[in-house]
């Protein structure tokens, strides 16, 4: 099966979220995490979004201030993510002893 | 000094644009950036933000322009998560499929090739492609050709690609193998003296001219013409050519250029041998089936009027030496001397008819007035009034050669257009098929495979993709649609003689060799340069963004 190629951007944001799976995020809050512009962070939220992976919401923070757009993962893009991540891990330490210059 | 606020300010309305144009599905994404804005720290920074939300949101309503329906989807393996990559869409690939055999089906017609071809005549001058000639283009067809007629002995045909072959030395080899085949082709003589006066042969085929065709006027305009430019480099231009005509250009002349003046001013005819040069040029395109544009026309059809360069203006000049030696005449009392010179203008005129251009008309018209002076201070008023109206008419016949000379000058509008068109067209289908097999490339490349249910190609490079395709297709119906025409004229002319709309051909080929851009010839130097110079910005460009991405891109520890 093809690996899937995830950009080092999407792992960045992946990572923030995977650290509080369940809590709601701002879209200023990440890019300032991740330190990624909006340029390039809004495309892999609208990509996530789109596979059903990241849900969206509108909230109210205070009065007189409109509301803000807020993301986290669904369960699904949580199990997903992890299974991800631990294939990554794995698939990374299966490649270091050769980046250390030693043979298994 | 900017006001502080204005960059944010120019975020908030950059982004509500961006929201204008945006898709439906991705609305709710952009007033959530729009929002964000709200919580950015510095007015520059938000300035920042709004832009990379606006850009995101743009490319977002270009999709949907381009490729409409995207819908939301759920995955259900890992490998369809995050890739950036979609399952090649059937539709898309057969509208692309579409164009592609659309734009090739084009290619099947003739027309279109011959449009396609003269298109990337422009780039001749560009890539410095040698060509010898204005409307010839060395190629192995027309080698092929030569070899042809002369294979065959055909002296029609050796006629033909005489007269367009770049080498001065096998063109008049080539007329004279004809003239030896067939003598009744002497009147070739006529057009290669002109072209290749300095020849040592010069004085041996005006003198054959002469017999073959002894009241014709044409030799004596050529060996007239020779004399001009054998004596020009000794000569300043006289005012009379800068000021349009007012004393005779004769002053400046040697005898024998007057001589031959004298005798063309003598002659019966004048034929320019224009009539039998089209007969034949028809005759040989049927014989070879010849249909390309710049195989069929060559430089004669540029003359003006058929004859050589100067001949009108020199007529015109020495028509208003003898209308200055009839007037002389007049005031010496020589009424009879007079007449005699005055109606010699006007018969000449007569005999030079539109191939005195609007000069002639000119002198031709004072000599009537004059005669018509004459002829009232005889009382006779019936030939007074003849005069006048046969006044009145070359008058007319001037300013009509007038206004079709500066029509010309201006150059054809709508040939000038359709060569525009044509070129850009051209210039479309190009860069749409490299377009396409770039992102063909591309999308084969990265699947590893040629078959499509492994191709899966960004969406960028689909909608480039499709782009290409679908700019292929416009490239080809506008080539088709701007060039039919034009092959239309060369078809009625090759099959029923009608030349009515070849000089509309003429100016469109014309204006197909210059490159798009330029106005003039002149320019295409600066052309050249700038192309040059955008390639090599392009190029840079790429470099730069390749290392670009490669940086941004490449695994970093940190990351996992």
């Amino acid at each position: 099966m093809k690996t899937p190629r995830l950009s080092p951007q999407t792992l960045r944001v992946l990572e923030r979220f995977v650290e509080r799976p369940t809590a709601w995020r701002y879209g200023y809050e990440l890019s300032r995490e991740t330190g990624l512009k909006s340029g390039t962070l809004y495309p892999i939220l609208m990509r996530l979004a789109k596979f059903s992976l990241l849900e969206t919401k509108w909230v109210t923070t205070e009065d007189g201030v409109p509301p803000r757009h807020t993301y986290r993962l669904t369960p699904n893009g949580v199990e997903l993510v992890r299974s991800t991540f631990a294939a990554e891990r794995s698939a990374l330490k299966a490649r270091r002893p050769a980046f250390s210059g030693g043979r298994a | 000094m900017i006001p502080a606020a204005a960059p944010r300010s120019v975020a908030i309305l950059l982004l509500r644009l961006a929201i204008w144009i945006a898709p439906n599905d991705t609305l709710d994404w952009g007033r959530g950036m729009l929002s964000e804005l709200n919580h950015v720290e510095g007015n520059w920074s938000a300035l920042i933000w709004s832009i990379g939300g606006a850009g995101v949101l743009a490319k977002h309503a270009i999709l949907a322009a381009i490729l409409p329906g995207s819908q939301r989807r759920s995955v259900s393996s890992a490998s369809e998560l995050f890739d950036k990559e979609l399952p090649m869409r059937k539709t898309t690939l057969a509208v692309i499929a579409s164009c592609v055999v659309a734009s090739l089906l084009f290619f099947l017609a003739p027309v279109f090739r011959q449009a396609f071809a003269i298109s990337l005549v422009q780039w001749h001058q560009v890539f410095h492609v040698p060509s010898n000639s204005f409307f010839y283009r060395p190629t192995p067809y027309s080698e092929a050709l030569t070899r042809k007629v002369e294979q065959n002995r055909d002296a029609e045909g050796l006629v033909y690609v005489a007269l367009r072959h770049p080498n001065p030395d096998e063109s008049v080899r080539l007329a004279e193998e004809a003239v030896q085949l067939d003598p009744n082709l002497t009147w070739v003589y006529g057009v290669i003296a002109v072209q290749y006066s300095s020849f040592p042969q010069f004085d041996r085929w005006v003198s054959e001219l002469e017999k073959y065709d002894p009241q014709n006027a044409l030799p004596h305009f050529i060996v007239a013409e020779k004399i001009d430019f054998d004596e020009a480099p000794h000569k300043t231009i006289p005012d009379a050519f800068i000021k349009g005509i007012g004393s005779g250009r004769e002053d400046h002349e040697s005898p024998a250029w007057q001589s031959a003046m004298a005798a063309a001013f003598q002659s019966q005819k004048l034929d320019t041998y224009l009539d039998r040069l089209k007969g034949l040029d028809r005759r040989v395109l049927l014989r070879y089936h010849i249909d390309d544009p710049f195989q069929a026309l060559t430089d004669e059809y540029s003359w003006w009027y058929g004859l050589p360069t100067h001949s009108a203006w020199d007529s015109s000049c020495y028509a208003k030496s003898i209308l200055e030696s009839g007037a002389a005449l007049e005031a010496r009392g020589d009424r009879a001397g007079a007449i005699e010179k005055y109606l010699a203008v006007a018969r000449f005129g007569q005999m030079m008819g539109p191939a005195g251009a609007f000069w002639l008309p000119r002198v031709q018209q004072q000599a009537f007035l004059h005669l018509a002076s004459l002829s009232e201070k005889d009382a006779n008023n019936e030939r007074a009034a003849l005069y006048t109206l046969l006044a009145d008419q070359a008058d007319q016949t001037q300013k009509t050669e007038l206004s079709q000379l500066r029509g010309e000058m201006r150059g054809g509008g709508v040939s000038g257009w359709n060569a525009a068109v044509m070129k850009a067209s051209g210039l479309l289908l190009v860069f749409s098929t490299v377009l396409l097999l770039i992102c063909a490339l591309a999308v084969i490349v990265r699947g590893g495979s040629f078959r499509l249910s492994s191709l899966h190609p960004h969406y960028l490079t689909l909608a480039l993709g499709m782009g290409g395709a679908m700019g292929s297709v416009l490239g080809s119906v506008m080539l088709y649609v701007s060039y039919w025409p034009y092959a239309e004229i060369l078809q009625r002319f090759i099959n029923t003689g009608d030349e009515s709309r070849i000089p509309d051909l003429a100016a469109f080929l014309s204006d197909a060799t210059i490159p798009l851009g330029a106005q003039d010839f002149r320019s295409v130097r600066q052309v050249a340069l700038d192309f040059w110079f955008a390639v090599t910005v392009l190029c840079a460009v790429t470099v730069l963004i390749a290392v670009f991405r490669h940086f941004q891109t490449r695994p970093r520890a940190s990351a996992a």
